[in-house]
């Protein structure tokens, strides 16, 4: 089972069980280029990460979001808070084609719609 | 003449040329090597496209030291994003009874909205005064400024002139009001800081000094400020709502863009950061004291603008005596091969502070790719003109 995380994906599948894999969120972002800039910073900082469709599941928007390891989630939401970034949804993925919103504290996320 | 000589470009005011290779080639790239709808589609070729916009965003937020790159928009030209500015702000900041100041030296991209709105929208506008030779008064402003003053929009380098108006004092001197800059002729030539010059909105174009295609230009705009969009429709963003998002940068930017312009832009802000403004600046203003030097010598010829060493683009503009300008223009382009541009510039109150109106001026202006050797031709060229 692949959720998408491509080389981060294969690089935690040689640690963790196939059978396993390690949670990934999905961060909604207000358009293309808040999603680049995020891109942009985790790059930087060296966090895997994915640019994929926004999941139908959450949105009907024909965006992109970011997915990247749910284990990065503290510093992924450090690094776009100071870039004053803001958030229109962040979510867990819990199954292939299914999410569920979590809150991110005083970042005060909603999901879209 | 016998030889015939290689065509000389001196109307880098108008337009540069040539462009770098490197805009060249980032234009045919993205045009042979990807759809060009950003932000609409899910697929590689909208996400890179995207992201050549966003790379064009980034690059020109750190040219003009704004730390938020979302802060820029893209518009078609310099004149399209004034009139985002001066439109837009009516009705948020700036309304009926309002005050406005702008300068004698403005384009028309300015003066023609604001001529409008004084004449529509009951705004009365004030003119900061020009020295003698050509300088915005940046003295006379606090006596301009009233309660009601709302926007104060400063042409940076005059088109007719080459004049340097000192904006980072009009920052410092306006008070509440909207400090809108147009920096058509500045931007890649004088170094713009929005955050130290205290500017509100830059508007800038990509197709000068930037050195980028025709239809590339845009504006950056302070956190804070809000303005009516003079477009309203697709964004690629909040689809699914049928009112305009109220966020940089897509709430200025409806419509497909111009992909390939604002490709060409970004590698034109590359071409200019790695040369560096320094050097491109010293190169042209070497060019223009030669030009200056070589016309003082040379009988018959009224130069216009500032005087001595004054700090001053490569903008230079003259009469021969006797001549109609469109004769001298002529001439150089038939007899010379040398292009420069003649006429009122699009800034008749430009030639009004001169002395210079309706039939205006011979406009040289040269650009980081002219040689001296350029220089010397136009002058031999000249002093050959007013000789006969
Ligand atoms: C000072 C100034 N403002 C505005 C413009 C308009 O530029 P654009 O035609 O790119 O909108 C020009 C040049 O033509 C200019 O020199």
């Amino acid at each position: 089972m692949s959720y998408g995380l491509g080389h981060h994906q294969q690089k935690l599948k040689n640690m963790w069980s196939p059978i396993q894999p390690t949670p990934t969120c999905v961060v909604i972002l207000f358009s293309i280029h808040f999603v680049l800039k995020a891109e942009k910073l985790l790059k930087k900082n060296g966090i895997g990460h994915d640019v994929i469709p926004v999941p139908r599941e959450i949105s009907s928007d024909c965006g992109m979001a970011v997915e990247f390891p749910c284990l990065e989630s503290e510093k992924v939401l450090e690094l776009l808070a100071a870039a004053g970034l803001r958030l229109a949804g962040l979510y867990m993925r819990v199954g292939k084609d299914s999410f569920q919103p979590i809150s991110a504290g005083h970042l005060a996320v909603n999901a879209v719609n | 003449m016998s030889t015939k000589p290689a065509p000389i470009y001196a109307d880098n005011a108008a337009t540069s040329f040539p462009k770098p290779r490197e805009v060249i080639d980032a234009v045919s790239a993205v045009l042979g090597g990807m759809s060009l709808s950003p932000g609409r589609s899910a697929h590689r070729y909208s996400l890179e496209c995207s992201r050549v916009i966003f790379d064009t965003r980034e690059a020109l937020a750190d040219f003009f030291n704004c730390p938020d790159s979302s802060r820029i928009a893209f518009t078609c030209n310099v004149t399209e994003a004034l009139n985002v500015g001066i439109f837009g702000l009516l009705g948020e900041k700036l309304h009926p009874g309002d005050h406005v100041i702008t300068t004698a030296l403005e384009h028309n991209s300015v003066m023609r909205p604001l001529r409008y709105l004084e004449k529509t929208a009951d705004i009365s506008i004030s003119i900061l005064p020009v020295s003698g030779d050509g300088e915005v008064m940046v003295s006379e402003l606090p006596r301009l400024i009233r309660d009601n003053t709302r926007l104060i929009v400063v042409n940076h380098v005059s088109n007719v002139t080459g004049a340097v108006a000192d904006i980072e004092a009009i920052g410092r001197a306006k008070g509440d009001a909207v400090f809108l800059v147009d920096a058509a002729q500045s931007a890649g030539v004088f170094p713009i800081d929005v955050a130290r010059m205290n500017i509100d909105m830059l508007a800038f174009t990509g197709h000068k000094s930037l050195l980028g295609p025709t239809g590339s230009g845009g504006f950056y705009l302070r956190p804070g400020l809000g303005l009516r969009p003079l477009k309203m429709g697709g964004t690629g963003s909040n689809s699914e709502a049928e009112i305009q998002p109220d966020f940089m940068p897509d709430c200025y930017e409806a419509g497909t863009p111009n992909t390939l312009g604002i490709a060409g832009l970004g590698a034109g802000v590359g071409f200019v950061t790695r040369t560096g403004l320094a050097a491109i600046r010293a190169h042209e203003q070497r060019l223009c004291r030669l030009f200056l030097d070589g016309l003082e010598q040379m009988k018959g010829i009224t130069v216009y603008g500032p005087a001595g060493g004054r700090e001053r683009a490569a903008v230079i503009s003259l009469k021969v005596k006797g001549k109609s300008e469109s004769a001298v223009a002529q001439s150089l382009d038939r007899d010379f091969h040398i292009m420069v541009r003649a006429g009122l510039h699009c800034a008749p109150g430009a030639h009004r502070t001169m002395g210079t109106f309706a039939e205006g001026t011979v406009r040289f202006s040269f650009g980081y790719f002219n040689t001296e050797a350029d220089v010397a031709a136009c002058l031999t060229a000249l002093a050959i003109i007013s000789k006969n």
